[in-house]
């Protein structure tokens, strides 16, 4: 698929989950990205780091869940539920962006932005392609440390990661931002090789993209009830056209999905 | 020194935009004191949020912008901003303990290191990229954007000091006073909507010395607790990590920085300092 | 000739404080030659090298005076990206430059920003994927390649930009011997045929002395002078190991290539009368044993069906790029889980304890180093496993770094970085030390070092395991020597007899020697005496 129409899934997948918090749309929402995770991943370090974004979802899910249950301002069981739900929009939100990470190259995107834009653009390139980058440095210095018999998960050895990986971190981007200035980024117009073209694959899933962004607008935009989780707690009604939308997100994962 | 060293003097619309981005997020947290008439009570900033927000989100964006494309900031600085940004948006995901969240460690470190345009845009920057995922997008975004960039702008400002430990010292004590100050802060934006009608809440007719003991006594009852935890966990944090973090921040920091000094023919070498200028 | 690159009256210090890496420095480099950057680990090769596009000052920022004129444009006017067009750059880390995902992608990048037409980017995209043998690769993933694959990819991605000066900062460092050997001589065509400027910075001289026309030594307290490859290496001292025979036993002149030292020793004694000679390597009791052991990556089988023993001695595996060297390193030190076999220590019979009973050096010394000084650093291992101070001082020595104690290990140079971080993972006292191409970015006083440590430590009664493309090191060294090739050991024994009869991996003084003398003790202790 045309990079743009990845950006497009990313956005809209992203989006939708930022319009509910209603667990009926958001597990099919994970579901549908795992899919398409899993259908259309580049083999790399976004593909492997979806497991940490997944985790690390999961992981913030329960965190807040727990740190609202333990505080003293929280005001029973119907802000537990509330923590619940936004706890897991984060990490329907943390999933899609693992799956965006894992099926397209943000550098790809940043050679379709235009001249003017193209610093802002690298920000955005190398923020985008740093969190599996880091991922992969955790690991490495995880067991690096381990051999020297340093836990590094310890409170006391943080420094032990925590300094390794930024150093690496901010060293890595360093290096790619001089490697991309001695090749000439940004010195000019440029030319395409083998330009990306938008199939009608792409387009296709752009405008189910389109589509199901606009329903979940609209269903905003009237009031509807259901979107998002609300006190006295209890389960939040279903709209099948929207549930459908949700579903319809999977496009991409049977269109095209990575040869092997 | 540490003023300039991310900042680059040649850009004036850089300069611009900063102060303007500054000054506007200074008028939106305190407008309601100066113009109490067009207060509408009841809901924070129902009316005029959007339309704040929105200009101050425009003008945020400009100055992130124009700091970046500008060329103002180089590739350089613009690898380590996207890094440190994403470092701040891995660290506020886990969610805050009261009002503590690991991502301000960020912030006071690098604005420490890195000087203060840096730490206003990076704190900036960090905290809208960390909105996506978190916080939810609203109109309190741009606000917080403005705050947590101070937070990162004052952490520039501190006295680097003559030895690690005075440095440290200064700034966990700021990590301590900007917690406070970053709840104080975020209050304002909806004190003077909210709690009107209470004994805590702002009223315009009752002159400034009765109005900030109201807010004082409103602080102490809804705030306070909340900033305890953060200034303190933003003083445990500078503490265990500084020595260690600081160095690899500097080392980084100072990679930003290029002066170039004429050459003297090598008869004159003794006469004449270094010409400098940053590049 | 006109000369392709002018320095003049450069200085140029990383920091107000830090000392400087440049000192004044006027020389110019002349259009179509082939320039080495020689130098001790620290002298500021790779700062020279990254002057001349640019990177130093802008993106590494310090303090600058002088100017260097790079086809007539100055660097400092012309940030990196204004010079792409003339000057292309390979830098020593080729992992952390990459930008794009495929590799074909990753050859057109520079084109694609410099607004080459879409046929011309084609055409010269096809020609570099010829010259560098990377043809079959074009579709994978950069991330996917081994370390000698990515360099080539590196190599070529810069090749076509169609600058007509290229600098490469150690282009071989994770090359096997024949590799190695294509790219030089690729580069040598380069500047042969097509009147390219080659610069090019490389601790191995025994690999490029052959292929340079100039060379530049980068002197200590930041002086860089330009000369004959002869004369520089002369200056320097160290050179390649025949180099380093020459001085030994007094030639005038000083051979610097297999050729000349062979011509040389023909004259001595004729290569036919000259004697054998060997110094004893050790042998030790097994520690570990390898059984079947089979590992893959993703779908790719990397080893396969491995036995092999390791004993208290110094073993090095050798083996072409991708051959499974790493992997089996990390098989051994519990990083990678294999597919199937077993892996048992000879005393117990359980598999190694990752960092009590084996401990692994990684190829790149930023992954373990964390701590504020170098004293520091060592003593986090020391501490971690509960063992008293007092070996510090020991470790610190081993590794010639106790007048460094108290340095941020970041300021160190990267030879001295590689070392402190062996010595952080030696300090674990694991009975098997696997250690990976430990001899990136060290100079020949360095080496010398590394060996003594290992070599000591093997006696103790540790097992050591290397992996490395220094043919060099392994003759100096190893006490049995491991070939693998696609992830299968295809021969084993004693160094001589595995290195001296190949072609590819046999060291310079086998070469001179036909095979007779392997170390440069060996062939001084032959030549000396006769």
């Amino acid at each position: 698929m045309h990079p743009a129409a990845w950006l497009v899934w990313a956005v809209a997948a992203g989006g939708i989950a930022m319009l509910t918090t209603n667990p009926f749309y958001l597990l099919p929402l994970a579901s549908m990205a795992a899919f398409v995770h899993a259908a259309c991943r580049v083999p790399g370090p976004g593909a492997r780091s979806f497991r940490i974004f997944a985790l690390f979802g999961v992981f913030a899910l329960i965190t807040r869940t727990a740190l609202v249950a333990v505080t003293p301002y929280a005001i029973g069981f119907d802000s537990v539920v509330l923590a619940a739900a936004e706890g897991l929009r984060l990490a329907v939100l943390l999933i899609v962006f693992g799956t965006f990470n894992s099926v397209s190259d943000p550098f790809k995107l940043l050679k379709l932005a235009p001249r003017r834009w193209h610093e802002p653009a690298l920000v955005v390139a190398l923020a985008l392609s740093i969190a599996p980058r880091t991922i992969d440095a955790v690991e490495k210095v995880r067991g690096a440390q381990k051999m020297r018999g340093i836990e590094v998960l310890r409170w006391r050895s943080l420094p032990a990661l925590a300094v390794p990986v930024l150093s690496t971190g901010m060293e890595n981007a360093l290096t790619l931002a001089a490697s991309m200035d001695a090749r000439g980024h940004g010195s000019g117009p440029r030319t395409r090789y083998r330009p990306d073209v938008w199939d009608r694959k792409s387009i296709a899933a752009t405008l189910v993209c389109v589509v199901a962004v606009a329903l979940f607008t609209a269903a905003l935009v009237r009031g509807e009830a259901g979107l998002l989780v609300s006190i006295p707690a209890e389960w939040p009604p279903v709209d099948p056209l929207l549930l459908l939308a949700c579903v319809a997100l999977a496009l991409p994962g049977l269109l095209s999905p990575t040869r092997t | 020194m540490s003023a300039t060293r991310a900042i680059n003097g040649r850009s004036t619309l850089r300069l611009a935009a900063l102060s303007g981005a500054n000054l506007l997020g200074a008028i939106a947290f305190t407008w309601p004191f100066v113009l109490p008439s067009l207060v509408d009570r009841g809901d924070a900033h129902r009316a005029d949020a959007p339309w704040i927000a929105l200009l101050l989100a425009g003008l945020l964006g400009t100055v992130l912008f124009v700091q970046i494309e500008r060329g103002g900031m180089g590739p350089k600085a613009i690898a380590l901003l996207g890094t440190l940004a994403a470092a701040m948006v891995a660290l506020r995901l886990p969610g805050f303990v009261g009002g503590f969240s690991a991502m301000f460690i960020v912030v006071l470190l690098a604005g420490n290191s890195f000087g203060p345009a840096f730490g206003f845009s990076l704190g900036a920057l960090g905290t809208a990229a960390s909105a996506f995922f978190v916080g939810g997008l609203g109109p309190w975004v741009p606000f917080q954007m403005v705050a947590i960039g101070w937070v990162g702008l004052g952490a520039g400002l501190m006295p680097r000091g003559t030895s690690w430990r005075a440095r440290i010292a200064a700034l966990s004590v700021y990590g301590v006073l900007s917690g406070f100050m970053f709840g104080a802060l975020m209050n304002l934006w909806f004190w003077p909507f909210s709690a009107g009608s209470s004994g805590v809440g702002w009223a315009p007719e009752l002159g400034f010395a009765e109005n900030a003991s109201r807010y004082g006594s409103f602080y102490l009852l809804r705030s306070f607790g909340w900033d305890a935890l953060r200034a303190a966990g933003n003083a445990i944090l500078v503490i265990a990590l500084g020595r260690a973090v600081l160095p690899a921040l500097d080392r980084a920091a100072s990679r930003l920085t290029v002066k170039v000094e004429k050459v003297e023919p090598p008869a004159a070498l003794a006469a004449g300092g270094p010409v400098g200028g940053n590049l | 000739m006109t000369d392709a690159i002018v320095f003049s009256e450069v200085s140029f210090a990383y920091g107000p404080d830090a000392p400087e890496v440049l000192r004044r420095t006027s020389l110019s480099i002349p259009e179509g030659a082939f320039v080495l950057v020689t130098g001790a680990t620290g002298a500021g090769k790779s700062t020279f090298l990254r002057c001349i596009n640019g990177l130093v000052p802008h993106f590494s920022g310090g303090v600058w005076s002088g100017e260097v004129a790079v086809a007539g444009s100055s660097t400092i006017e012309h940030a990196p990206r204004g010079l792409a067009a003339q000057v292309a750059y390979v830098s020593q880390d080729p992992d952390a430059s990459f930008v794009l995902d495929r590799v074909e992608d990753e050859l057109a990048y520079a084109m694609e920003n410099l607004a080459v037409p879409p046929h011309a980017m084609r055409r010269r995209v096809e020609e570099t994927l010829d010259l560098l043998a990377l043809a079959p690769l074009r579709d994978r993933s950069v991330r996917s390649l081994s370390g000698g694959e990515r360099q080539r990819v590196a190599i070529a991605s810069a090749l076509t930009a169609g600058a007509r000066i290229l600098v490469l900062d150690e282009p071989t460092s994770q090359l096997d011997p024949q590799g190695a050997e294509d790219v030089l001589a690729a580069l040598k065509r380069l500047v042969d045929d097509l009147a390219f400027t080659v610069i090019v910075a490389e601790h191995r001289l025994e690999r490029v002395t052959a292929f340079a026309d100039l060379a530049v030594g980068a002197f200590s307290s930041g002086r860089f002078e330009i000369g004959d490859v002869a004369g520089i290496v002369e200056q320097l001292g160290g050179g390649p190991p025949v180099t380093r025979l020459g001085r030994r036993l007094g030639w005038t002149p000083l051979p610097l290539t297999v050729r000349e030292a062979r011509a040389r020793v023909g004259r001595v004694n004729g290569v036919t009368g000259s004697r054998e000679v060997e110094i004893a390597r050790h042998f030790g009791s097994p520690v570990v044993a390898m059984t079947g052991v089979s590992a893959r990556y993703a779908r790719d089988e990397v080893l396969h069906d491995v036995t092999l023993t390791i004993d208290e001695r110094v073993t090095a595996l050798i083996g072409r790029n991708g051959a499974g060297k790493t992997t089996l390193l990390r098989c051994l030190a519990g990083l990678h889980d294999p597919a199937s076999g077993r892996i048992a220590m000879a005393s117990s019979g359980a598999s190694p304890r990752t960092g009590t009973d084996v401990a692994f050096s990684p190829q790149d010394p930023g992954d373990i180093l964390y701590a504020e000084t170098v004293a520091a650093e060592v003593a986090a291992t020391l501490d971690a496993r509960g063992a008293s101070t007092e070996e510090l001082d020991k470790w610190l020595d081993a590794a010639g770094l106790e007048s460094k104690r108290d340095i941020h290990p970041r300021d160190l140079s990267a030879g001295e970085r590689s070392l402190l971080a062996i010595v952080a993972i030696a300090a674990t006292a694991a009975r098997i030390l696997a250690l990976d191409e430990p001899t990136r970015g060290l100079d020949p006083e360095s080496k010398d070092r590394l060996c003594e440590l290992l070599d000591t430590m093997a006696r103790e009664g540790h097992a050591i395991v290397v992996a490395t493309h220094d043919v060099e090191l392994v003759a100096e060294m190893a006490d049995h020597v491991v070939m693998l090739a696609a992830g299968e050991v295809v021969a084993q024994g004693p160094p001589r007899a595995i290195l001296s009869g190949s072609p590819v991996f046999s060291p310079q003084m086998a070469r001179i020697s036909d095979g007779r003398w392997l170390t440069l003790d060996e062939a001084t202790t032959a030549l000396g005496s006769s």
